[in-house]
């Protein structure tokens, strides 16, 4: 078999644990890597912006893309200094392994 | 990372919060697991994570005391990578985690356990991970 990772979900639990309910809120995740952890609360959420600095992780991010998650996940290659938009935008920020 | 936070802070609403996943500066653990018991065989080796950790610590616990966020919950939970043999966990980590590795004699105590006839084995990465919901704090702005 190949890796797990975190097959248990552990981390899925712990955020919906902690954030609550995702329905319909819009959502900033800095840090999105490949899109690991957003794949598990898109699908809730109204809109999510996924930010990463690293190009390659967003490229991956943005070729494994649900089609049922296209209309409402934006993965920009960018880091959080440069990442812009209006003032009490989001609902959920969410810091992933990111700080 | 202190401005990254303070970003953070204007971009949501006044009702938003923050979730903020990172591991601790603590090392994780190389684990065998057979027929459900965990066997502890050694820790995974980061030189510089350890440092970035601290930081994040740090830069949490620097907006808090500016009263930027107020923390209304902590807490932690263990991500878990599970791999059939050392080799393979090894790769893994080489290929995804910048500066660590698994020591030898951590591979050769691991090998030695996952040596049993028994075939419900398995070698398991054990990460412990903070988890924080933190609420902004408008009045500080």
């Amino acid at each position: 078999m190949p890796i797990r990772l975190d097959p248990e979900d552990t981390e899925t639990a712990a955020l919906f644990d902690f954030a609550g309910d995702f329905t319909g809120k819009r959502v900033l995740e800095i840090g999105c890597g490949d899109g690991r952890l957003t794949w598990r609360y898109a699908g809730r959420a109204a809109h999510v912006i996924a930010i990463d600095p690293d190009p390659d992780e967003i490229a991956a991010a943005s070729e494994d893309l649900p089609a049922s998650l296209g209309d409402r996940i934006e993965f920009r290659a960018i880091g959080i200094a440069d990442f812009d938009a209006p003032e009490a935008e989001f609902d959920i920020a969410i810091l992933s392994w990111a700080l | 990372m202190v401005h990254a936070l303070e970003k953070i802070q204007r971009l949501l609403k006044p009702d938003g919060i923050l979730i903020d996943i990172h591991p601790p500066p603590e090392p994780s653990s190389i684990e065998v697991r057979i027929r459900g018991e965990a066997i502890p065989a050694g820790w995974l080796h980061e030189s510089d994570d350890y440092a970035e950790y601290e930081d994040a610590d740090d830069a949490l616990a620097r907006v808090v005391g500016s009263r930027l966020f107020v923390v209304e919950r902590g807490g932690a939970f263990d991500l878990v990578t599970h791999a059939d043999t050392v080799a393979e966990l090894r790769a893994y980590v080489a290929e995804e985690w910048e500066e660590a590795r698994i020591d030898d004699i951590t591979a050769m105590r691991a090998e030695e356990l996952l040596s049993t006839p028994e075939r419900d084995k398995e070698v398991i990465l054990r990460e412990s991970v903070r988890i924080a919901r933190l609420r902004p704090r408008r009045s500080a702005s």
